[in-house]
């Protein structure tokens, strides 16, 4: 019973750190219907520069430089990419693989060979609750996620930018007609999905993880199916899909001995599993917005 | 008409082809110093091939091997080289890619008389069939058993298989593992992983023990789940064949959840890098690296002299497994062609025929004795025991060793 | 493509390439021509009908495993059904196409960029498959892959034949196949997008509302064209097989499928003369870097500091991908061509539009 606790516990905390990352996909397709496949690629950037200065400037400087620069440099795709390319969105999205391909090389040849600690401040230790071990990693990644993703809720419903934001993903050409500036929704999305890239990097990296190295932006792979099966434009859906890969990916790991008839080494197949599941069911994940037209 | 011009063109193509480079013509002749020669040499020069992962996942194993085996051919070229000719090596980065790694073989292939590092074995299994035909002495940057049979590959050191032998040998005998007891193996999915598994049943019969496995993925690097699957099971001990980062990873989950059980490794699943990050204490405390070669702290000769060189050509680089293993597998080159040079045969075949001559090869100490003269052999059954200290050169000191096994002799390669 | 005798003047000097070059230009040739017709398989579905595919990796495993199997004899732990080569060939092209087709309910139903990862799906569960199922992949090592042998002759080293003095091993032999396929799957690409499945497929994608609304069936337009690129797909498996000569699970991953959208958007999206262009591109890059790093400049050799041949040749496949998306929307077929990108609006799709 301890162990299925743990194993769920576990799930939601892993989840949490998928929801952020899946997050970042959600704001950027909510404003400009692109799919940022350089997102680990962003994340990878934060990571990297809060590694490099947290000796110098401590953890929440370094932190907030590696928000900032990551931020930035979504900023500068959404003006280089989308502002110029005229092609099907989803081509655009293509472009996106680009990109990832040229910031990774770049940066993992930077990284080369090592290892590296983004110093955060909860380094190993756990917490124990009724005989269940948690990281305190988790729990803070737990946190950030309910706070951010809280956070995005309210303000898509309550402050202006949320409300543009809205009605450029409704139609955003009558949105541009009712002077909404669409540039700087665009833009101020991809500035925001940068920054949650380089929050989530904390959290991928640090402890149970051994840090950040050239293969992080691999792990952040795993927030892919995550967004789709929650619904590419649902904010929610970014943090049901986030919680549901990591308690699946947390289960089928535990108790790989009772599945062993389906070949071991499952858990990193589930996730898709349960997303191409969930698409069977709803095409558009489950709380997408349906495709209105019937065809 | 457009036919019969193709037509024409093309038997004009077909007279060209008698002044073609690739017309048949021997490759094997002899030089004026009496030496047979064969692909790879010239007059004044050997090329040897490296087909190594500079980009890859394989990044920081394939840049030791290969900057240790340029250490090695730049001393023996200062020595004087081998029968007045300069060794070269023809390095070729994969990145781990299957196919970027067969076309490498290929262009590489025609020009080298051997190659001294092969990294990825899918790489080397797509190769494989290509070695016979071109009578091509590899040696692969793995140790797996199931190419021991192979003719024209030669593992250096021992196999996955006998260092968990030797690993489990250890638990049993320094850290009171008591028969009955439960070991948990975790491992990667694919040949290493499954050869250790293989190891690890073998030793746990011996001993009477009872194997826990779980099975990852090298893109696994949360070992949370494993670590309460095994809690769960009451292990009193955990066998790792993994990479370095699922070795930070379970050292400290385990560590953190009170699993407070010896950890002991496979060779790959170290680096020393890993000190510094937040599992570095843990993997100070209960962790074992078992090894086929001598911790880069030990005093052995050939390892001073090593680290002193190495450390003099790259400054500030660490010193790992990699660079021990690249040294030692370039010398069983040198070596090779050395005698070669003696037989006046530096023909492929010749290369092989005199590197099988070598039953007990000396590395200075930095590994045990090799046998490499029988196909299908185990080199050694011989394996250090070692433990991470952030302080020792190389970041590992030596605990035991070499030793070997009752349980490792009565293991028979199937 | 109306000018036959400049076009058969292109295919010519490819003729007489075995009689000159080395192991490794055949090799890479041979890459390159299945990667073509893997890529020709993949523009009729991204470039022509508008859906994304991440999954196209997946099909060509489908069709090198397939044949594997279909030709290759039971032996030691691996099983096969011991087929005559080219009847194995073909069925594992049917194979693929078969794969395709089950992925239907959701190639059918979903469309942009959910279908992207849906089949992405298909790369992770396929490689668990392949690692899984050992007797029929042999597992992580894989599996050695059965020659070709048409009419009693056989596309391997196992017979000398000499031609005009220059030994013909498999790669030469193969190397003839190797166009002969190309040709046919260019040829068919053609026929298909000339036709009216051809314009089925561009209303699909330009105008799907209108086109359901002229009775165009949307839904079995694209799960058809799913299933012809996964035949396609199948078949350049097949070729890459027979050139590996041995077929490792490993090689199949989403790298892979990435590299095949390098291929199409970089040759241009909706042309078969571009799909080839473009799988040139791709998979020649990172092989004449590392080949000829030590003669250029700024790139450092293996094993030295500075910027590797591999990462160089990142750089600029990630750079050509973003700039052709960019600058040139018709891709390499739009420079080959000649017509500037604008004026030529037929085979492009130049028109934005939802994914959903």
């Amino acid at each position: 019973m301890t162990r299925l606790l743990e194993l769920l516990i576990n799930g939601v905390s892993l989840g949490a750190v998928y929801a952020l990352i899946a997050l970042g996909f959600v704001v950027i397709f909510r404003a400009t219907e692109v799919v940022n496949f350089a997102h680990a690629s962003l994340l990878l950037l934060g990571g990297y520069v809060t590694a490099v200065l947290h000796d110098d400037l401590g953890f929440l400087g370094a932190l907030a430089v590696g928000v900032a620069a990551a931020a930035l440099c979504g900023a500068f795709l959404e003006f280089v990419l989308l502002r110029r390319a005229k092609a099907r969105r989803d081509v655009v999205a293509i472009a996106t693989v680009g990109i990832d391909i040229v910031l990774t090389a770049e940066l993992t040849r930077r990284i080369g060979t090592g290892v590296l600690s983004l110093g955060d401040p909860w380094h190993n230790s756990v917490v124990h609750i009724g005989g269940v071990t948690i990281a305190q990693t988790r729990i803070a990644a737990l946190l950030t996620a309910a706070v951010l993703i809280g956070a995005f809720l309210a303000a898509f419903k309550y402050t202006s930018w949320g409300v543009s934001m809205r009605a450029v993903a409704e139609d955003s050409e009558t949105a541009a007609l009712m002077g909404i500036r669409l540039g700087r929704v665009s833009m101020s999305a991809w500035c925001v999905a940068g920054a949650l890239a380089a929050v989530a990097a904390v959290f991928i990296t640090a402890f149970p993880t051994p840090g950040l190295d050239r293969t992080t932006s691999v792990a952040a792979l795993k927030a892919f199916p995550a967004a789709i099966l929650g619904g590419l434009d649902s904010t929610t859906g970014a943090l049901v899909g986030g919680l549901l890969i990591g308690l699946t990916e947390s289960l089928v790991g535990g108790y790989q001995d009772d599945l062993s008839f389906l070949g071991r080494g499952l858990g990193d197949v589930a996730p898709y599993a349960v997303m191409v599941a969930v698409l069977l069911l709803r095409p558009a994940g489950l709380f997408g917005t349906r495709e209105v037209s019937r065809v | 008409m457009k036919v019969r011009t193709t037509f024409a063109i093309g038997l004009a193509a077909l007279a060209l082809t008698s002044c073609s480079s690739k017309a048949v013509s021997s490759q094997d002749g002899t030089g004026a110093d009496g030496v047979k020669t064969g692909k790879g040499v010239t007059k004044d020069k050997i090329t040897l091939g490296a087909l190594t992962d500079l980009t890859g996942v394989y990044a920081t194993l394939g840049k030791s091997i290969t900057q240790a085996q340029q250490l090695y051919f730049e001393q023996l070229n200062a020595a004087g080289g081998v029968c007045g000719r300069k060794v070269d090596l023809l390095v070729r980065d994969h990145g781990y890619d299957v196919q970027k790694g067969v076309s490498a073989y290929s262009e590489v292939q025609p020009k080298v008389a051997g190659i001294t590092q092969l990294i990825g074995s899918p790489v080397l299994g797509a190769v494989l069939p290509n070695l016979e035909r071109d009578k091509l002495l590899v040696i692969p940057a793995a140790w797996p058993s199931s190419v021991l049979k192979e003719k024209y590959v030669q593992v250096v050191g021992s196999t996955y298989e006998i260092e968990v032998i030797n690993g489990i040998d250890f638990l049993v005998r320094k850290k009171g593992l008591a028969k009955g007891a439960k070991v948990g193996h975790v491992y990667f999915e694919g040949e290493y992983g499954e050869s250790a598994l293989k190891g690890a049943k073998h030793a746990a019969a011996a001993a009477g023990l009872t194997i826990v496995e779980q099975r990852i993925k090298p893109t696994d690097t949360d070992m949370t789940s494993q670590v309460s699957a095994l809690k769960a099971a009451g292990v009193k001990a955990i066998v790792l064949s993994a990479g370095p980062k699922q070795a930070a990873s379970l050292a400290g989950v385990a560590a953190a959840s009170g699993l407070d059980v010896p950890i002991v490794s496979n060779n790959p699943g170290f680096a020393p890098q890993l000190l510094g990050t937040a599992a570095g204490p843990a993997l100070q405390k209960n962790f074992y690296l078992v090894n086929g070669l001598q911790a880069s702290s030990s005093n052995v000769p050939g390892i001073k002299a090593l680290v002193a060189a190495y450390g003099k050509k790259y400054p500030g680089q660490t010193i790992d497994n990699g660079v021990s293993f690249g040294y030692v597998s370039a010398k069983v080159f040198g070596e090779a062609l050395k005698d070669a040079c003696k037989a006046k045969d530096l023909t492929r075949e010749g290369i092989l025929a005199a590197h099988r001559t070598h039953a007990a090869f000396d590395s200075d100490g930095i590994a045990p004795k090799l046998d490499f003269s029988q196909v299908g052999k185990i080199g050694t059954l011989e394996s250090f025991v070692q433990k991470p200290d952030a302080k020792a050169a190389g970041g590992l000191t030596t605990v035991e060793g070499p030793f070997t096994a009752e349980a490792a002799k009565t293991f028979t390669v199937g | 493509m109306s000018r036959p005798p400049l076009t058969a003047l292109l295919w010519l000097p490819l003729l007489i390439l075995p009689f000159y070059v080395d192991m490794f230009w055949l090799q890479a040739g041979l890459f390159v021509m299945a990667a073509a017709i893997g890529a020709i398989g993949l523009n009729l579905l991204t470039g022509s009908t508008g859906q994304l595919s991440m999954g196209h990796a997946f099909f060509l495993a489908v069709g090198a495993y397939g044949y594997v199997y279909f030709a290759g004899e039971t032996s030691g732990h691996v099983t096969g059904l011991g087929l005559p080569a080219p009847v194995a060939a073909v069925l594992a092209v049917a194979l693929s196409g078969l794969a395709g087709w089950a992925f239907s309910p959701i190639a059918g139903r979903v469309s942009g960029v959910y279908l992207a990862i849906a089949s992405l799906a298909l790369i992770f569960l396929g490689q668990h498959v392949l690692f899984n199922l050992e007797s029929v992949t042999g597992g992580y090592n894989g599996r050695a892959v059965p020659p070709m042998k048409l009419f009693g002759f056989a596309f391997d080293d196992s017979s000398e034949l000499i031609v005009a003095g220059v030994p013909f091993g498999g790669l030469e032999r193969l190397w003839y196949l190797g166009i002969a396929l190309l040709l046919a799957a260019m040829l068919f690409a053609r026929g298909v997008l000339g036709a009216r499945p051809g314009r089925a497929m561009n209303l699909v994608r330009d105008q799907r509302i209108a086109a359901a609304a002229l009775g165009v069936p949307v839904g079995k337009v694209r799960a058809k064209a799913f299933t012809l690129s996964s035949m396609y797909a199948g078949l350049a498996g097949v070729l890459l097989a027979l050139t590996f000569q041995r077929a490792v699970p490993d090689y199949f991953g989403m790298l892979l499928a990435l590299d095949y959208l390098a291929m199409i958007v970089i040759g241009g999206l909706g042309s078969v003369g571009g799909a080839v262009a473009g799988a040139a591109f791709v998979t020649l890059l990172p092989q004449l870097l590392a080949r000829y790093s030590g003669d250029l400049p700024l790139v450092a050799a293996p094993g030295a500091d500075g910027i590797s041949p591999a990462v160089a040749a990142r750089y600029l496949y990630g750079a050509a991908v973003v700039a052709v998306v960019l600058f040139l929307p018709t891709g390499l077929s739009g420079l080959l061509s000649g017509r500037l990108p604008g004026l030529r609006r037929s085979a492009t799709p130049m028109k934005e539009e939802s994914p959903q």
